[in-house]
């Protein structure tokens, strides 16, 4: 199988939603020497888009969009940490990390957003729910994300999303990423009160907005 | 139009004579074995080391590394057996009392907690305030149809402290017997139980008459809630009413299949009943399974499917071949809905109609909720009190009897006659024309009727200004509101109650 042929296939374990396939492919590619940046904008990437495509045009509807969403994080799993040894960059629109603020384990919307932006080509890692704001900035240093994704759906949490923006000025941090802020009870206003950089009302909202913030 | 006139609150159940059974006999007892196959073999997580304790007392399977309770289908029958099936959700007087499990029908709530609400001068969305809760509290005591209140919005302008705030607006302007559904946290439970003990005279007194209880919802799947499960004990403690809720998400949170997610959520819920009456026997407890479905090109949440109604009201058949009370059916819309889009005026009728026919024993009535319980448009509150009138209508069926066969009228006045001009006539005619905000006659040539919006937000104005609910007593007052500014104070609540 030449490498064309193999990203051709890369594409099509999105497409049919194989995880054991994309894992096996993705294996393949490291076996053969190729470069994991390679594989993922040649092959996996272009599966995704092509399921975000379908998504888009309602020909597939939600369940296999994660199936989607899921092969390719299986496989870009795999290639990533060859990824930070070559030091080549995937084609990501940006990097990302998101979750639900500490006190509130509502995931259904923000875990929609990760997979909307998976889906347009951002790298974002779900951190989990209820996570304290001192994770955030602990993942933000580890990780160097563009854009820091923050979920409060409680009107007793919201608080906890300027916390977090506090916590990233505190440790001197805030000016490297851009802070996108959503949930039920999240306003734009209320983005403007804390200081974040962007509002998102639904899941298309949230990647207009991460698009215009790092200039895509 | 609506009778506007000042009175003191009164409670307005609905007994259904139409009676529904959606499941059989062999439909209960396979949803009632799967649920304990679920809590005997899968497990429930209980991320509370008070509760993991509780349990291992008594011999239930618990590993305390995952957090994970397996209780055996004897741990089950033992203590739900000590739940009591009739006891008084109490008002701050006896003729508001709800009395669960009598013979009195459906009790209604105003509820909600939203954090968003529909500004009452401006019409424009807002994040709501104390001001609003204490506002559609005394709506809510205004309206018969409403026998239990809850904060229906936020206190948005108290930070982590709202939940508490909600109730002593609540109590501040209804006599009605008060639930919460925020208040999720042990040190949040204890402030707000201080407050219904002040105003009950007491802890024992509290305790003979509960006019304040909780309802806690489990995390779909088959977990609960650390903050909220340890609040529901300091309920319990106080010998407070406690309600377990499962909301599964068919697909989501759930399997894609209502009899599974009536499985799941009777598991979930159970595993919340079991732990409260190992801890506290004889505590009141009731359940409520309320499904929903998403939008499958969105997520956006919907409870008002017909999957989720139909899956609501069959739960009510579940619990009481449990022995256990059960509030049926949310109309609250999904979260994507417009303002006083057509579907919930849908949803909303078959929602409560089934739950009436069913014979729950409350359930989450008219409210003025919409956006899945993320706004409040009070003056939806007067739709929903229609919906309820209709099917007050409806579910009385037809009385049968030789006044109302009225061969005596009919020989009287034979064929092509007129029954209009007749004592009886006159008498019954209005009955059969109740109060009502949709047919308000229009001054406007060439418009029959007047806008139900416009009149509705009247009618609240109205109220408003004219209903003044039963004050506490001013020493009583000031207390709570010590209370409450203990709480303000309390280091232990900032930072969006650490430690979860
Ligand atoms: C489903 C639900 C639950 C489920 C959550 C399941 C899960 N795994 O997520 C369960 C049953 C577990 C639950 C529990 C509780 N809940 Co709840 N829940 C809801 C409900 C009905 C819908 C949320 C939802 O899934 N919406 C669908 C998704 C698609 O929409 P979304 O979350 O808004 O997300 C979209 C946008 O907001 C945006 N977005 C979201 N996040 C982000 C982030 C960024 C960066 C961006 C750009 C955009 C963005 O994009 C998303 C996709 O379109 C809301 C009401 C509501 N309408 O929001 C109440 C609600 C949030 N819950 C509420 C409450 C009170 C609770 C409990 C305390 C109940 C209890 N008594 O135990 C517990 C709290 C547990 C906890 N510690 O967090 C209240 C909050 C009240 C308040 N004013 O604070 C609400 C408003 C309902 C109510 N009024 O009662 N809940």
């Amino acid at each position: 199988m030449d490498n064309k042929e193999l990203f051709a296939k890369m594409e099509q374990s999105i497409i049919n939603y194989d995880k054991d396939e994309a894992v096996r492919l993705a294996k393949m590619a490291l076996g053969k020497g190729i470069e994991p940046a390679e594989a993922i904008n040649e092959g996996f990437v272009k599966g995704i888009q092509a399921v975000g495509g379908l998504f888009g045009r309602e020909e597939i509807f939600l369940p296999e969009l994660v199936m989607g969403a899921e092969a390719m994080a299986a496989a870009t799993d795999i290639l990533g940490e060859a990824i930070k040894k070559s030091g080549r960059k995937a084609k990501y629109l940006a990097k990302g990390i998101a979750g639900t603020v500490q006190g509130d384990i509502h995931d259904t919307g923000i875990r929609l957003v990760t997979t909307f932006l998976v889906a347009n080509g951002f790298d974002i890692i779900f951190l989990g729910t209820d996570i304290p704001s001192s994770l955030f900035v602990e993942k933000a240093k580890e990780l160097k994300p563009d854009l820091i994704l923050l979920s409060a759906l409680l009107t007793t949490t919201m608080p906890n999303q300027k916390e977090v923006i506090d916590s990233l000025k505190g440790a001197g941090i805030r000016e490297n990423v851009k802070v996108l802020v959503g949930g039920a009870p999240i306003s734009q206003d209320w983005a403007d009160q804390i200081g974040a950089d962007g509002y998102g009302e639904n899941a298309s909202a949230a990647v207009e907005v991460a698009k215009k913030l790092i200039g895509g | 139009m609506l009778k506007l006139e000042e009175r003191r609150a009164s409670i307005q159940p609905i007994k259904s004579k139409l009676k529904i059974s959606i499941l059989d006999d062999e439909d209960i007892k396979k949803i009632n074995e799967a649920a304990i196959s679920i809590l005997e073999e899968v497990g429930v997580l209980f991320p509370s080391e008070k509760a993991l304790k509780i349990f291992a007392d008594v011999k239930a399977n618990v590993d305390f590394d995952k957090k994970i309770v397996k209780i055996s289908s004897h741990l089950v029958a033992d203590y739900l057996k000590k739940a009591p099936r009739c006891y008084t959700l109490a008002g701050r007087r006896p003729e508001l009392d709800a009395k669960i499990g009598g013979e009195n029908g459906t009790y209604f709530y105003c509820s909600g907690e939203a954090p968003n609400v529909v500004d009452l001068e401006t019409g424009e969305r807002r994040r709501s305030i104390k001001s609003d809760v204490e506002n559609m509290a005394k709506i809510a005591d205004y309206l018969p149809i409403v026998s239990l209140v809850w904060p229906t919005v936020s206190a948005g302008d108290k930070g982590e402290t709202a939940p508490i705030h909600g109730v002593e607006a609540c109590f501040n302007n209804t006599e009605k017997h008060v639930q919460t559904e925020s208040v999720m946290n042990e040190i949040s439970a204890k402030y707000t139980i201080e407050m219904a003990s002040v105003i009950a005279g007491g802890r024992d007194k509290l305790r003979e008459r509960p006019i304040y209880s909780l309802l806690l919802c489990g995390i779909a799947p088959l977990s609960q809630d650390k903050g909220g499960i340890e609040s529901a004990l300091a309920f319990a403690e106080a010998g407070l009413p406690v309600g377990i809720m499962s909301m599964p998400t068919m697909g989501l949170t759930a399997p894609p299949y209502p009899a599974a997610d009536l499985a799941i959520g009777l598991a979930e819920v159970l595993s919340g009943c079991v732990l409260i009456q190992i801890a506290y026997p004889g505590t009141p407890i009731f359940i409520t399974i309320q499904p929903a479905t998403v939008d499958p090109r969105s997520g956006d949440y919907f409870y008002g499917s017909s999957f989720s109604q139909i899956t609501s009201a069959a739960a009510v058949q579940v619990a009481h071949s449990n022995g256990l009370p059960v509030t049926s059916q949310f109309s609250f819309g999904g979260n994507a809905y417009k303002l006083n889009s057509w579907q919930v005026g849908m949803e909303n009728v078959c929602g409560h109609l089934l739950s009436v026919m069913a014979g729950a024993d409350m359930s989450f009535g008219p409210s003025g909720m919409i956006e899945a319980v993320a706004l409040l448009d009070m003056a939806r509150i007067l739709f929903d009190r229609e919906i309820f009138q209709a099917i007050d209508i409806i579910t009385k069926g037809i009385e049968v009897n030789d006044n109302t066969l009225a061969f005596d009228m009919i020989r009287e006045v034979g064929p092509r006659g007129m029954f209009l001009g007749r004592k009886r006539t006159a008498e019954e005619l209005p009955k059969l024309w109740p109060p009502s905000i949709l047919f308000e006659k229009s001054r406007i040539v060439g418009e029959k009727y007047r806008d139900a919006e416009e009149v509705a937000r009247e009618v609240i104005d109205w109220i408003l200004k004219n209903h003044h609910p039963a004050p506490l007593d001013e020493n009583v007052k000031r207390e709570l509101r010590k209370i409450a500014a203990a709480a303000d104070q309390d280091e232990n609540l900032k930072g969006g109650i650490r430690g979860r």
